[in-house]
């Protein structure tokens, strides 16, 4: 990581690597994540995901979507290791998350943005103390991170609202402090579990227009919903959690879906 | 750099700020313990300049009888002067005894300067080798006893050991305290910060999701703890001092003449122990506190 004096001008915001590590060329041609032969039971004899196999390559749009208690919210706990899988591999830019020790776990959180329904802010906190600690975890110097922060809320639409407390905000502006939290430290892969699930309809849809912005900067979205009026709304690749297995639903780049997964809820 | 030192006290403080109540309560029970310890090392301060001042171990004083010649005076200075052990003998004066003691006590108490020379016998002020044992130092009295001219020996063993009783029943009843304010503080500060933790839940769960490593995350919670067990400790100081000002403006005259010095508060040495102690003591209840945390 670059370290700055306060006189200098900011640097590129490069993401940490380990000591001895460097970049490839060869890393940016793979898929940024891999899902290989994953099985995850919470009950013996009834597994969430079983034999699942996925592949998303970067810079993608990827929905996953299924009934209640199909694995949505458990697949991506599994990638920002809140769970570990039962078998199976997670590589994610190469490397098997399911393997990490627990001192390795909060580096891989510095690579991902997570996005929740619920958008676990810190109500007694500003939006600017809210976003700013996302890089103050990685030990950038104030200045920089003042100007990173800045530029996230200006990109989720909250510049000027930085000294703000994050709990007078309404339910639109703290999910948009959530994705500026969730940004500002540029990560590969931008996770979003259900974003959308305590906002109106039309709240839903702008902050889904948000994410597509920010996908179209590169990032890749990995977007957890059960509300088939997004899915609709935008089409985009759809992954449909079934029977513990990942289906990637071919043709589903529009409406309407495949008779066999019609009665989604939406 | 807004991590390390700086960036973890800057949190600590914003937490502390945020949660004052619970760290004002936490900081004024562990004062109570902490005044309990400084009572007791208070007291122990004071015997030992108390034991300093009247142990004369290695030393005798020899009161003459009102009847004794100048010829008895020095007959018995050389006599003595040659026993084994004694290294230094003095002859003092009724007046030469009042004037030493108008020296010391008439600038604390004018009145004393009425007091008649008769109040004030002759001695022979010995020394002896500061090793010499309890058993030599006895026969040497039992003998010099049996003299004619001798009225009284006193070889101020039994204030020495008195006090040195009272010393050591003092650093016991200390230490004791000690383990008291030990187990407060761990008790008191574990218990707040486990609060303050449990308060802060959301906090740490959000620290925990953008890459914060337990370092980054307990950094905090132990400046708190250290924080808390330091800032009993000066409450604690302060309030004892109050009290001795208070205690001594209305007993200095006194308190000095029965004890022989005037009582002084804390070396600052152990005052500024007793705030390392209740740092200290305070990080650890605080790491002990944090055992638990939960990793999200």
């Amino acid at each position: 990581m670059p370290r700055t004096d306060d006189d200098a001008p900011p640097a590129p915001f490069r993401p940490l690597l380990r000591q001895g590590a460097r970049f490839g060329r060869e890393a940016a041609e793979r898929p940024i994540l891999m899902f290989e032969d994953v099985y995850k039971s919470y009950r013996p004899g009834a597994p969430v995901l079983r034999g699942m196999n996925l592949v998303i390559e970067r810079g993608e749009f990827v929905f996953v979507t299924g009934a209640s208690g199909s694995g949505k919210s458990t697949l991506l706990r599994m990638l920002y290791r809140a769970e570990t899988v039962d078998q199976g591999r997670i590589l994610f830019m190469g490397r098997d998350v399911a393997r990490l020790t627990a001192d390795s776990v909060p580096f891989l959180r510095r690579n991902l943005g997570v996005v929740f329904q619920d958008f676990k802010l810190v109500k007694s906190w500003t939006v600017f103390e809210n976003v700013a600690i996302a890089l103050e975890v990685l030990g950038l110097p104030s200045r920089l991170i003042r100007a990173r922060v800045g530029e996230a809320l200006e990109r989720v639409g909250l510049q000027g609202r930085g000294e703000d407390p994050a709990g007078v905000l309404s339910g639109g502006e703290q999910q948009r402090v959530a994705i500026a939290r969730a940004i500002v430290g540029e990560p590969a892969l931008l996770l979003a579990d259900e974003p959308t699930g305590n906002l109106d309809p039309q709240l839903a849809l702008d902050i889904l227009g948000l994410f597509e912005e920010i996908n179209e900067s590169g990032t890749t979205i990995f977007f957890a919903t059960h509300d088939r009026s997004l899915l609709d709304v935008r089409p985009r690749r759809l992954i449909v959690l079934d029977e513990g297995k990942a289906v990637d639903v071919a043709g589903a780049m529009s409406p309407p879906f495949p008779d066999q997964y019609a009665s989604l809820p939406h | 750099m807004i991590t390390g030192p700086i960036g973890t006290t800057r949190r600590a403080q914003r937490g502390m700020l945020r949660e004052w109540r619970l760290h004002a309560l936490s900081v004024f029970s562990l004062a109570v313990a902490f005044v309990c310890l400084g009572a007791a090392l208070l007291v122990v301060s004071n015997l030992q300049a108390v034991e300093d001042r009247w142990a004369h171990a290695g030393r005798a004083s020899i009161y003459l009888k009102d009847n004794a010649t100048q010829d008895d005076v020095e007959a018995f200075r050389s006599a003595l002067g040659k026993v084994p052990g004694v290294t230094h003998v003095k002859y003092l004066s009724s007046g030469q005894a009042r004037a030493e003691f108008g020296a010391e006590e008439v600038p604390i108490h004018p009145e004393l300067a009425a007091l008649p020379i008769e109040a004030f016998p002759a001695s022979i002020e010995i020394e002896v080798r500061p090793d010499m044992s309890d058993a030599e130092l006895a026969a040497i009295v039992a003998k010099v006893h049996q003299l004619p001219a001798v009225d009284d020996v006193e070889t101020y063993r039994a204030w020495t050991d008195r006090l040195a009783s009272l010393v050591r029943g003092g650093v016991a009843a200390s230490i004791l305290l000690a383990l008291v304010v030990l187990a407060a503080v761990l008790a008191v500060v574990g218990s707040t910060i486990r609060l303050a933790l449990q308060r802060r839940s959301i906090e740490v769960e959000v620290l925990r999701l953008v890459g914060a490593t337990d370092g980054f995350v307990k950094g905090p919670f132990l400046i708190e703890g250290s924080a808390q067990g330091a800032l009993g400790a000066l409450g604690a100081l302060g309030l004892l001092a109050a009290l001795f000002g208070m205690v001594r403006a209305r007993m200095d005259g006194e308190l000095s003449a029965l004890i022989g010095v005037e009582p002084s508060f804390l070396p600052w040495q152990m005052a500024a122990a007793m705030v390392v102690l209740g740092a200290v003591l305070g990080a650890v209840a605080a790491m002990l506190g944090l055992r638990k945390l939960v990793a999200v």
